[in-house]
């Protein structure tokens, strides 16, 4: 077949990019807890959208998954994500209201809640304008902003349909890349409401200020969190920071400070890919005494 | 064939879009390409903007009687007589070059033959920027208040009492986003533009770099954009660059150390960075490009 300069073009650096982007993430799949089991009961997904005042002009979508067991009586654990549009496709590389419908089936993680919810944007006032982005804002700012975001606007809209529970240790929040540590910072300002973080691919870089972290932690009385954390050594080294030096350094302060902490630290580059294929083994961690714990 | 070049295009336009929120120094400077004075001998620069063509216009606020041009082959001369005291210019898209007379307490705009018109009196302007739709904003900086004035002639005040010290001001790339510097403070701010030209949402989207030895001043002044959507502001510490969605991309050194107070992109195809810092201007090539305010702004296609 003869390709014209622009086609051999595009094809030749669609060869190049695929070997850049994937050669390092290829291992990491989705794994059998990812994929919908036979007599599992299903959860359901229902999409909302938020405007909030705390991020004034705001818009954004969230989705709330409900698990087949909560029976509107007994109150919920809850789990938080960032980006939680990416997190909920059941092709993607969390599928995660699957793999809490299977976690939950098994008694592996308690009856949770999810709240997906993805940044938000001030939307533009005329047509064809870009709208104010506000993800790094809310993400990568070292402040307790998004944590009131949480206790004040998204938990108290959930509670108007769900029970959910009160104990710090009954609610984590995860997230990627920023997301990642916008989970930390959530549970840093207010350990009183949440207590297990899950970070993937975290950006405790100098985005806004979050290099500093590993420094807080060695350097502030302990916190009563459970910190879930993984890296790849591909990951990104940029005008922010370093991504691979940065997650070292948390865990190393982390571990320095005597935290209940996990490092994964792997092959990949800046993607989902391997906290996606890990996600199942990372809830079993993360709550793996939710028995123990009263919800 | 076609399905597959699709299919990589979204992928390139995933991937361009991650790549385009990382935007570092190098994207912009040219190794080698440093500041040049153009102007000097002056008492304290200020008001840099640009004409169509990369002209550059400027003030001396301090001892200055004149607004002065620097044409593309780096000639100066003096471009309007009889007009002292000047602290923002930009030119507008009724070919009028609007200026913030500081010391006369006006806000003015003056046409090719150097003809004033008076638009207000007895305000404090500090500094201004005109859309491309004829609303003039401008900033008073010790009232904390950001005014209008609308085409009509009508002024209002859009913002009060938000940014510490409003000082600097510029637009977003596409002219939905207003950016104020703070001079007494550490943020820059932005701001939707309404339709109606009201301001609404506010947010410290910008933290800028301060000095050590005054952590919560920055010290915010004058602003620029790119054609690529970044913010420019000066401050004390140096000329600070930021992408679209508010993240750092560093800190470009002063030329020299005195107060850095106003920049603008100007020169052969707007690729030239144009700074008043202290008694001279100076300009150094980048590898981006500036945008007219007074020009139609760039849309996305209507769905």
């Amino acid at each position: 077949m003869m390709l014209n300069p622009f086609a051999r073009l595009v094809l030749s650096t669609l060869v190049l990019s695929a070997s850049l982007v994937s050669a390092d993430d290829k291992e990491y799949k989705p794994g059998p807890d990812a994929m919908p089991k036979e007599g599992v009961p299903k959860g359901v997904v229902t999409k909302h959208e938020w405007k909030s005042k705390i991020f004034p002009g705001t818009v954004r979508d969230y989705w709330v998954y409900v698990p087949a067991q909560y029976d509107g009586k007994s109150p919920a654990a809850l789990m938080v994500f960032q980006d939680g549009g990416g997190i909920i496709r059941e092709k993607g590389s969390f599928r995660a209201p699957i793999v809490f419908d299977n976690l939950i089936a098994a008694g592996e993680m308690p009856v949770t809640i999810g709240l997906f919810i993805n940044p938000g944007v001030v939307p533009p006032a005329k047509e064809g304008q870009k709208g104010r982005k506000n993800r790094s804002y809310e993400y990568d700012t070292l402040s307790d902003q998004y944590a009131r975001f949480m206790l004040e606007e998204m938990i108290p809209e959930l509670e108007k349909k769900y029970k959910i529970t009160k104990n710090p240790e009954g609610r984590g929040i995860c997230g990627n890349s920023s997301g990642g540590i916008c989970a930390f910072t959530v549970a840093w300002e207010r350990p009183d409401a949440f207590r297990k973080v899950v970070s993937h691919v975290g950006s405790f870089t100098n985005i806004r200020g979050g290099h500093v972290y590993p420094a807080l932690i060695r350097k502030t009385e302990k916190k009563p969190l459970r910190v879930f954390l993984q890296d790849g050594k591909n990951d990104l080294d940029n005008l922010h920071g370093n991504w691979p030096l940065a997650n070292q350094q948390m865990a190393k302060a982390l571990e320095f400070s005597g935290y209940d902490y996990k490092f994964v630290f792997g092959e990949g580059v800046h993607s989902g890919r391997h906290g996606g294929a890990i996600l199942p083994d990372t809830m079993r961690w993360i709550w793996r005494n939710w028995k123990e714990e009263k919800y | 064939m076609m399905r597959a070049i699709v299919i990589f295009l979204l992928l390139l336009g995933w991937a361009g879009g991650v790549l385009a929120q990382d935007m570092p120094l190098s994207q912009v400077l040219i190794d080698g390409e440093g500041w040049q004075a153009v102007s000097e001998g002056h008492g304290f620069t200020d008001g840099v903007c640009s004409d169509a063509e990369g002209n550059v216009y400027f003030s001396d606020v301090r001892s200055g009687q004149v607004i002065y041009k620097v044409d593309l082959d780096g000639k100066v001369s003096e471009f309007i007589k009889d007009a002292a005291g000047i602290s923002g210019l930009q030119w507008a898209a009724d070919g009028k070059l609007y200026a913030c007379v500081a010391r006369g307490r006006m806000v003015v705009r003056f046409d090719k033959e150097g003809k004033m018109e008076i638009l207000a009196k007895e305000v404090r302007p500090n500094d201004l920027v005109v859309t491309h739709d004829g609303n003039v904003y401008f900033t008073q900086t010790p009232e904390k208040e950001i005014r209008r004035i609308d085409p009509s002639g009508k002024m209002t005040v859009v913002s009060k009492d938000v940014v510490t010290k409003p000082n600097g001001i510029t637009l977003s790339a596409d002219q939905g986003t207003l950016a104020v510097s703070d001079y007494g403070g550490k943020y820059v701010w932005t701001f939707r533009i309404e339709k109606d030209g009201s301001l609404s949402y506010p947010q410290n989207y910008m933290m800028m770099r301060t000095p050590h030895s005054n952590p919560e001043v920055a010290k915010g002044d004058g602003m620029a954009t790119d054609a690529d959507g970044r913010y420019y502001v000066t401050s004390a510490e140096g000329l600070q660059m930021y992408d679209p969605t508010g993240r750092m991309g560093g800190v470009i050194a002063k030329p020299q150390n005195a107060g850095l107070v106003s920049a603008t992109f100007a020169g052969p195809g707007l690729s030239y960075l144009y700074v008043a810092c202290g008694d001279k201007i100076y300009r150094r090539k980048t590898k981006t490009k500036g945008v007219l305010f007074f020009q139609q702004p760039k849309l996305d296609k209507q769905k």
